[in-house]
């Protein structure tokens, strides 16, 4: 079973929260700290960054639902983010966005049934310069055509069984 | 004051307010959501559009979000602004599940207005709409999230005014979200506030779901009856069944918000147990003839052993003008003055109350408005909840709450709390120039503008409000110091001013038991219950000659009555209580008295009226019964003038009508010169103190079966350190013997109580039931069960 953060982890966050005014402030960092290790964050995630952040899960929940980088359910290993927003979309962002689920087999929303990858819509991922993007985990592919997806998409199935 | 137009109309209203409060008082409907005289404007909803023709910022203008100036004009009906707030209603309503033929809000919704009025009528939009999966919110509050149009009033309602904690928003753009982080009971207790302030069906009350149409109700302004401050109160029933009570709006004292004892505890009304038929020795008979067998009863003892043979002992839960009338009866038959309150020290708290200037005296309203507040004694979401919201509000605006108390306190704010015990807490106020901690805090609030001291009658008693009386005018510097006193029921107030004129050393059970007294009619009260000492008291109750009792509540007392007349509850007949600050306020009669038709008719549909008693059988008033046995033929105007002139502190009695501000009484007289001498236990024994719980303690609430899920379980609380020493643990099971009997209970850690002491809630339906809050601690000894074995 994966932890949701080491025990020094933990140890660290609550001391530097100890230090802070506003406490929630670190609600973010803790969120993703969470995610990078659990790969999502589920409600006992929610519940332990309340308990350091000493707020009720509520308040930590309203952030955690409010961005959608933050995910509150599970993914895949590899979540790839597709911009729908307006740059992206004069520049043949529906194509990708229709490539990426053929070529995965898997609708927007849904994960491929090895848990390698989770299609997900996104507003502008602010690279418009570089449109059509998509974001794989916090990694940021611009320029891209059908052809450079699927060297992306292979290059991520290697780097997984590697 | 600034003079301005709208729709050609003129007004002139006070500096600040917004364009929309002047069309509303002006009776123009301008559609709005987000914004609530009590919530403030945030310009969230974009309903309220209106054209600005003259004045400094014109054109298209959110009228919430503007104040009036002199010389504006406005207008609501140009082109416009009438189509923007025609597309915002349509955009509101594009996910709306036009489910009004099933929904409880129906007839009562904002939503349905302000969309009528925004002009909004036809649908245009085809798609999708949004759809959520609701959550179980507890017994109170269903949840239909697909009728919610993003106001936030919720949230507002819930987190910001109330300071509930377990509820937000979550999600963004279409998926956004009004709930809690998991399914389970709204925790607040103030969550019933969700019902009246969500504009649309989101939150319903729950036990009510599908039964009646708001148009179907009948409902009357009213008076919360679970505590002393008179929450204003808007109840409605339907076939002899009370079904809900919502909030009424008294700006003055609770605004728009009751607590959810007052909402959700009012099935005491409905109570399958509640006597209805009157009884003698228990056996039911007509009711003319227990009132004739009453009076005759009276007429025989008076005549042979003189009225000194005779009690009565009235009731904070009775209206004044039935406390009046039992004291025109003691006054007929020779017998002394009345009892006000079964409970000595709670009496002597009440009367205490009474006697302080009544411009001394602080409403609800003057509490939100202090720029510093020091509650000494008193417990507000037990006592008296809605004081914790006025509270909350005041520490909003920075004000600064000190408390000295010795229960381990919580309140929907941030204050500063000393743990004291209730016996340092007296021995302070008798001298607090040698208090280090009180003389600084006298000086803070000599140095205040608008402070105010709240003290609690029921930890303190009598004599400590006397001492706080003392306290506060040693705090008046440039501005007075004024006192908000909680007392114990929504007449305590009323009995005060009534008992302040009769002998204050007598005592009830002192009389009960040397023997002379041989009948006492108790009104609306049940001294075996609500003495300090039931025990004693059911004892003294069993030698009497004969009991009466005119009650509502299925009491052990009105089983034993030897003559039992049963009464209308404050649902059933007009009269009058007067709160904790001396307001006076009336209550209309919401519905006529009778088994409900559910029950009669066991649920068949269609409702039809059975009668299961003869005709002039059903409950009347204790004003009622008390004028029939003083051949007082006054209407309740009538009586009321009466009073005016008896009672000239009482002067605008008679100009009362049930939902208006209520008023205030004027000065009553002379300081009580009363004075009690109580021996305070010294720190470093042990001692009980019993309290009142936050659920339970009062007796509607106690005979309310829809609360009962939110009693706690009875248990004895200890300061962890003073557990340590004794070698405790957190949960353990313990003896606690003390003169009312031995207890086993799980002992409770409570690190913010006083030390020295142990408490115990007072609980209905547990052991506990024996302790009454409003004592003082009482000697006791602890064990754990096994060294007790
Ligand atoms: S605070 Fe007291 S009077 Fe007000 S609603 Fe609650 S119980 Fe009733
Ligand atoms: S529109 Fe796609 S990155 Fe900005
Ligand atoms: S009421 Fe003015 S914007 Fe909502």
């Amino acid at each position: 079973m994966k932890k949701l953060l080491l025990k020094k982890e933990i140890d660290a966050f609550r001391k530097k929260a100890q230090k802070l005014e506003h406490p929630r402030e670190m609600v973010i960092d803790l969120l993703r700290a969470i995610q990078d290790h659990f790969g999502w964050v589920p409600d006992a995630g929610v519940e332990l960054a309340a308990d350091i952040l000493g707020v009720p899960p509520i308040e930590v929940e309203e952030v955690a639902t409010f961005y959608d980088k933050i995910y509150r359910q599970k993914v895949g290993r590899y979540p790839i983010h597709i911009c729908d927003s307006i740059c992206c979309w004069t520049r043949g962002g529906e194509e990708i966005a229709a490539h990426l689920q053929q070529q995965l087999g898997i609708k927007l929303g849904q994960t491929t049934p090895d848990g390698l990858f989770t299609l997900l819509p996104t507003c502008c991922l602010g690279g418009c310069g570089r449109a059509p993007s998509i974001m794989v985990g916090k990694r940021f592919y611009g320029h891209l055509t059908c052809d450079g997806l699927d060297q992306i998409i292979a290059r991520l199935r290697e780097e997984a069984v590697g | 004051m600034p003079t301005l137009t709208i729709d050609n109309q003129i007004i002139t209203v006070a500096e600040g307010a917004s364009v929309l409060d002047a069309a509303v008082a002006l009776g123009i409907v301008v559609p709005h959501f987000c914004y609530h005289h009590t919530l403030g404007a945030i310009g969230a909803c974009r309903q309220c559009a209106v054209t600005i023709l003259e004045g400094s910022q014109k054109g298209l203008k959110m009228s919430c979000l503007i104040a009036v100036e002199d010389g504006m004009v406005v207008s609501t009906c140009e082109e416009e602004s009438v189509a923007f707030r025609g597309q915002v209603s349509e955009w509101l309503m594009t996910n709306h599940p036009h489910d009004c033929p099933v929904c409880d809000e129906g007839g009562e919704c904002q939503l349905q207005e302000m969309t009528i009025g925004a002009g909004h009528g036809i649908r245009r939009y085809r798609g999708n709409k949004r759809t959520y999966t609701n959550q179980d919110l507890g017994p109170f509050i269903t949840q239909e999230m697909n009728r919610c149009i993003q106001c936030y009033r919720c949230v507002r309602t819930y987190k910001d005014y109330c300071g509930g904690e377990d509820f937000g928003v979550m999600g963004s753009q279409q998926r956004v979200f009004f709930g809690r982080f998991k399914d389970g009971p709204l925790e607040s207790d103030f969550s019933g506030n969700l019902i009246d302030f969500c504009p649309t069906g989101v939150f319903t009350d729950r036990a009510n779901r599908f039964r009646t149409r708001s148009w179907d109700l009948q409902q009357a302004p009213s008076i919360c009856p679970h505590c002393s401050l008179g929450c204003s109160t808007f109840p409605g029933g339907r076939y002899q069944e009370l079904q809900r009570v919502r909030s009424g709006g008294n700006r003055l004292t609770n605004d728009s918000f009751i607590c959810d004892r007052a909402r959700f505890g009012s099935d005491w009304n409905n109570h399958p147990k509640r006597p209805r038929e009157a009884r003698i020795s228990g056996e039911k008979v007509e009711f003319s003839y227990a009132l004739e067998l009453l009076e005759e009863r009276l007429e025989k003892l008076v005549e042979e052993y003189g009225g000194e043979a005779l009690r009565l002992l009235g009731s904070p839960r009775a209206s004044f003008e039935a406390n009046l009338l039992l004291k025109n009866l003691a006054e007929k038959y020779g017998a002394p003055a009345p009892y006000y309150d079964a409970h000595p020290r709670r009496a002597f708290a009440a009367r205490m109350a009474a006697s302080i200037p009544s411009g001394q005296l602080a409403s609800l309203k003057q509490l939100r408005d202090s720029d510093l507040i020091l509650m000494v004694g008193v417990d507000p979401l037990a006592e008296a909840p809605v004081l914790a919201l006025a509270l909350r509000q005041a520490a909003r605006a920075g004000t600064r709450i000190v408390a000295l108390d010795p229960r381990p306190l919580e309140l929907p704010c941030d204050f500063e709390h000393h743990p004291l015990t209730q016996e340092s807490l007296l021995r302070g106020l008798s001298a607090p120039e040698e208090n280090e901690l009180l003389e600084s805090l006298r000086q803070q609030l000599e140095a205040s503008q608008r402070p105010v001291l709240v003290g609690g009658g029921e930890l303190l008693g009598g004599e400590g409000l006397r001492l706080l009386l003392h306290f506060s005018e040693s705090c008046c510097g440039s501005h007075d110091c004024l006192i908000f006193p909680v007392l114990h029921g929504p007449n305590s107030f009323g009995g005060g001013i009534l008992g302040a004129t009769g002998d204050s050393n007598r005592n009830l059970i002192e009389d009960l038991e040397n023997g002379n007294v041989r009948a006492l009619i108790c009104v609306e009260t049940d001294p075996a219950i609500e003495h300090s000492e039931p025990g004693r008291m059911q004892l003294a109750l069993s030698r009497l000659e004969f009991l009466a009792v005119f009650d509502h509540l299925p009491t052990n007392t009105v089983a034993t009555a030897d003559i039992f007349l049963p009464t209308r509850t404050i649902y059933e007949c007009a009269g009058t209580f007067i709160n904790n600050e001396g307001r006076m306020q009336a209550f209309d009669p919401v519905l006529e008295p009778g088994i409900p038709i559910v029950v009669t008719g066991s649920g068949g549909h269609p409702p039809r009226q059975f009668e299961t008693t003869p005709p002039g059988s059903a409950p009347r008033s204790a004003v009622h019964l008390l004028q029939w046995l003083l051949k007082d033929r006054n209407d309740l105007f009538g009586l009321r003038r009466q009073i005016v002139k008896e009672l000239p502190c009482l002067r605008d009695l008679d100009r009362l009508e049930a939902g208006d501000n209520g008023r205030r009484i004027a000065d009553c007289g002379d300081k009580l010169e009363e004075s009690r001498t109580e021996i305070w236990a010294q720190e470093g024994e042990l001692q009980v103190l019993p309290i009142t719980a936050r659920y339970g303690s009062d007796l509607y609430s106690r005979w309310s079966q829809s609360l009962t899920s939110r009693f706690e379980e009875p248990s004895v609380w200890i300061h962890p350190v003073e557990a340590a020493e004794r070698g405790f643990v957190n949960g353990q099971k313990v003896v606690l013997r003390t003169v009312v009997g031995h207890f086993h209970l799980p002992l409770v850690f409570k690190a913010k109580m006083a030390r020295g002491r142990l408490i115990v809630p007072c609980l209905p339906g547990t052991p506990l039931e024996v302790f009454t809050p409003g004592g003082l601690s009482l000697p006791c000894k602890i064990y754990s069960e096994v060294d007790n074995a």
